[in-house]
């Protein structure tokens, strides 16, 4: 029974996981192997009711990478909302290094989204 | 002979066709074009969009009872080299922050291009027998602002020992509390550009 649980938990955890790196696509597949998506977090900012998100990701090369990304928000309904976040900006990753992408809705009606990230 | 000049000429024509560029409209969202020491519309987008992620990030435009932040565009100073409008940038701020549904600009009062001169005008009909003074405007109705937006663009141009020119730029911007004076958020943004020492960055 314990095992059970344990096993149920587990696949919970791992589920929730992929889920939240569904919100993220690579758009060049040259760099998918370079790099990795570690966690994308999201919260509701207190004192605003804004969704912020934060993508964790990480150079797994042994260079410096110049990426871009963009990120489109939409409403509840799939609708997209626009804002200067959809357009392409640069990402400098250092290599073997950490990096993260942090973004705040560009309103309260913005609750999904996609990240792009592409070279 | 005449023949074989109109023939020539057609074919000179052609050619001088041939060789002119084609002109392409811009993908403004993915602009893979080569990067300019001057300033053009991506270095306003970025410096625009981080701006307003780090306004909206800070809480600054954030009225405790949900009510939207009035916001009059004070002086935004261009202290580079270049002809710049600097509604480029704040434009796009503008939009941006009226979007969040944090944030409404005011266009009664403020500095240069922001205000709009009808707020006045459409008030100098009062006592005008020709309007139906029902529809003219009462005293009191114009909203004063509640915070202020101001700032500066500076450039920089350095000339590096192997002769390369080395131009940066800074976007400043402080949002100010119009009640206390007091400045709730600051942003710097800086953008740096390097190229031929031939280039020209004004």
């Amino acid at each position: 029974m314990k095992k059970f649980i344990f096993a149920s938990a587990l696949a919970l955890l791992m589920m929730s996981g992929c889920a939240d790196k569904m919100d993220v696509k690579v758009v060049d597949n040259s760099i998918s192997g370079d790099i990795d998506v570690l966690s994308v977090n999201e919260r509701i900012q207190a004192s605003s009711g804004l969704k912020e998100i934060q993508l964790h990701g990480e150079n797994d090369t042994d260079e410096y990478i110049k990426l871009r990304y963009r990120i489109e928000w939409k409403d509840k309904d799939g609708f997209s909302v626009e804002s200067l976040q959809s357009s392409w900006r640069e990402l400098p990753v250092y290599k073997n290094a950490e990096f993260n992408i942090r973004a705040i809705a560009p309103s309260k009606e913005a609750v999904k989204y996609m990240i792009y990230i592409n070279k | 002979m005449r023949l074989k000049l109109v023939l020539s000429l057609a074919t000179a024509a052609l050619l001088f066709v041939g060789c002119a560029d084609k002109t392409e409209r811009i993908d403004v969202h993915n602009d893979q074009g080569g990067q300019v020491m001057a300033l053009d519309y991506r270095d306003f987008n970025e410096a625009a969009a981080k701006s307003v992620q780090s306004m909206l990030q800070s809480g600054a435009v954030n009225k405790r009872n949900g009510d939207r932040v009035i916001l009059a565009i004070s002086r935004i100073k261009n202290d580079t080299m270049q002809h710049i409008d600097t509604d480029q940038l704040i434009k796009k701020i503008r939009v941006d922050l009226l979007r969040s549904g944090k944030v409404v600009v005011t266009t009664a009062i403020g500095s240069g291009d922001t205000v709009d001169a009808m707020n006045k005008k459409a008030r100098d009909l009062r006592n005008d027998d020709e309007f139906n003074q029902g529809t003219v405007q009462k005293k009191g109705q114009l909203i004063a602002p509640d915070m202020s937006l101001s700032g500066k663009i500076i450039q920089r141009n350095i000339t590096m020992d192997d002769g390369k020119q080395q131009v940066e730029y800074y976007f400043q911007l402080t949002l100010t509390e119009i009640k206390t004076g007091l400045a709730w958020w600051e942003g710097e943004e800086i953008i740096g550009k390097r190229g031929s020492g031939k280039s020209v960055a004004w």
